[in-house]
């Protein structure tokens, strides 16, 4: 079967948009697996046509099996390969896409088939603009992954591929001790940037989440650089990108970098002490002040 | 032995605007060494002088990327020398072509196992150029890189993974793309910036590069500028926090938010 669309999946089955926006292209989908048997499984009953897994020890990283998934995909070679934005995937998608010589985008907004093309709105340079892109070739797409696919009824058929993995090994795993964020599905977050002080003080902001039952998050330099966060909780150009109901930016200057992953949200609030942040050009509702003392206020206003 | 790090010299999206044609205007930002490669520099820097190799940077563009300030500002990090593609037909070159490049570059260069790069770049922020080296030259790539150890052949490098951090042995060539904060770039002094000067660039013509063709062609064919959602910009006095507090709350009530 020749496919028109491979999905690249390292590790995690987290590929419900992937398969979506493949099968909306129409044509075969395969999916090509670097992980656990459980997870092409995972993949198969997901909606797809054909799943190609690529079988390693489990002390190797899924980046050294990017050859066998390179040379998979080349051997039918789609109109279009994608993959979700997590680091193993990235690196399999770049080799895929180096063996097909594919055009690669990673702000596809759409995507569409017209003739021979493929057609991709692309957002560009931190999504301040976009560009509709005709492809012609293979088109390899970094795309949000999306959740674990629901079972479609009925599985594909598994076939094993057992490739010579790169000299890559892992010699130890840790677990950062930070609580998993799902900015995504969360209706409220309060951002926190630079503005506070010390680690010891989130637990304001904490006070304030729980009374509005939002997610925290941040800018880049407080989950980068000071640390105080998992790095799933940074938003913005390289990080997450939320549409929640409610965004609360706590001590951000409300740089570009920052804000992009924001301007989905239905409502944004702005509480700085510096009344020329560029936050409050991006507001609804801005507070020019002292945060120590606006957001106890806010959390008590609420009770 | 030689260590490769590839960097690149341009605007930041913040400086830039868009016309209602969705054209971007670049003519107010100023060009420089993007945002996180200094980190690359920086951590490249301390593996060459463990293992005695060569730091050569390499960067590939549109007109502009050679200037005298571009690779004496990128030299001044720690650089041994550079290599220059300069060539207008990159100016709007796609994350894969800019790799292509960049591939043939290091296969050039020669004696080369080791490339390390910034984690994304200011302008494009795609994070995929590392990957496609890497497969442009049968080599893994590893990102989110935070710490490395070792020499080519033998690299102990600690990545970070969701949920916490991977140590990973790694025992032939490789691509790192260094997480922001692999390493803090310390600033040039005046005896480096001096030395910058000094040091030696080589330019290199498309032409005198091996580049593997591509099979697909991009043609941009519409430009827009997105819609952004109109916020309200309405400032609450905040001289008494708590009638601040209380009148966000009845707004943010109001419109649904809470």
């Amino acid at each position: 079967m020749s496919v028109n669309a491979w999905i690249v999946v390292a590790e995690q089955p987290t590929v419900g948009n992937l398969i979506a926006v493949a099968r909306s292209l129409g044509g075969p989908v395969g999916a090509v697996v670097v992980g656990p048997r459980a997870v092409a499984e995972t993949v198969a009953a997901g909606g797809v046509d054909r799943v190609v897994w690529c079988s390693a020890p489990d002390d190797v990283p899924a980046e050294a099996s990017a050859p066998t998934v390179a040379d998979t995909v080349a051997a039918d070679p789609p109109r279009v390969v994608l993959a979700g934005r997590n680091p193993g995937e990235r690196v399999l998608l770049g080799a895929a896409a180096a063996r097909l010589g594919a055009a690669v985008l990673t702000g596809a907004r759409s995507v569409s088939i017209d003739g021979e093309k493929t057609i991709v709105v692309n957002a560009v340079y931190g999504d301040i603009a976009e560009e509709t892109v005709a492809v012609s070739g293979s088109v390899a797409l970094l795309l949000d992954g999306g959740s674990v696919p629901p079972p479609a009824g009925g599985s594909a058929p598994i076939e094993e591929v057992s490739g010579t993995p790169l000299g890559l090994n892992v010699i130890e795993t840790s677990t950062h001790g930070f609580e998993e964020a799902d900015l995504n599905s969360a209706r409220r977050v309060i951002g926190v940037g630079r503005g506070l002080k010390a680690k010891e003080d989130l637990a304001t902001i904490e006070e304030l989440a729980h009374a509005i039952q939002a997610e925290i998050a941040c800018s880049r330099p407080v989950a980068e650089g000071l640390n105080w966060m998992g790095k799933d909780r940074y938003i913005g150009s390289s990080g997450a990108h939320i549409s929640p109901q409610l965004y609360v930016a706590v001590g951000i200057s409300g740089q570009l970098q920052h804000m992009v992953g924001v301007t989905g949200a239905e409502t944004i609030v702005a509480i700085n002490s510096d009344p020329n942040a560029a936050v409050f050009k991006q507001a609804d509702y801005g507070l020019v002040g002292d945060l120590y003392r606006l957001v106890p206020a806010i959390t008590a206003a609420l009770k | 032995m030689r260590i490769v790090v590839t960097y690149k010299w341009t605007c930041d999206p913040e400086e830039a605007a868009v016309r209602a044609d969705g054209t971007v205007d670049w003519s107010r930002a100023k060009p420089g060494l993007s945002t996180y490669d200094p980190v690359a520099i920086e951590l490249a820097r301390r593996l060459a002088d463990q293992a005695d190799a060569e730091l050569v940077g390499v960067t590939a563009g549109g007109k502009g990327v050679g200037v005298p300030i571009a690779t004496k500002t990128a030299l001044s990090r720690g650089l041994d020398r550079v290599v220059v593609i300069e060539d207008d037909s990159l100016r709007e070159a796609g994350r894969s072509e800019l790799a292509a490049v960049l591939a043939a570059a290091v296969r050039q260069i020669g004696d080369v196992a080791l490339v390390i790069t910034g984690d994304s770049s200011v302008d494009v922020a795609a994070k995929m150029v590392p990957t496609v080296l890497a497969g442009e030259l049968g080599w893994p790539a590893v990102a989110e890189v935070t710490a490395v150890a070792g020499q080519a052949g033998a690299l102990r490098v600690e990545r970070a993974i969701p949920g916490g951090t991977q140590v990973l042995g790694i025992s032939g060539p490789v691509v790192l793309a260094a997480s922001a904060d692999a390493a803090v770039p310390h600033v040039p002094g005046m005896k480096e910036l001096l030395a910058a000067g000094k040091k030696p660039v080589e330019r290199l013509a498309l032409s005198d590069l091996k580049v593997l063709p591509r099979n697909a062609t991009m043609t941009v064919t519409g430009r827009s500028r997105p819609e952004r959602k109109a916020r309200k910009g309405q400032l609450i006095d905040t001289a008494d926090p708590a009638a601040a507090a209380a009148e966000l709350v009845t707004a943010l009530r109001e419109v649904g938010a809470l």
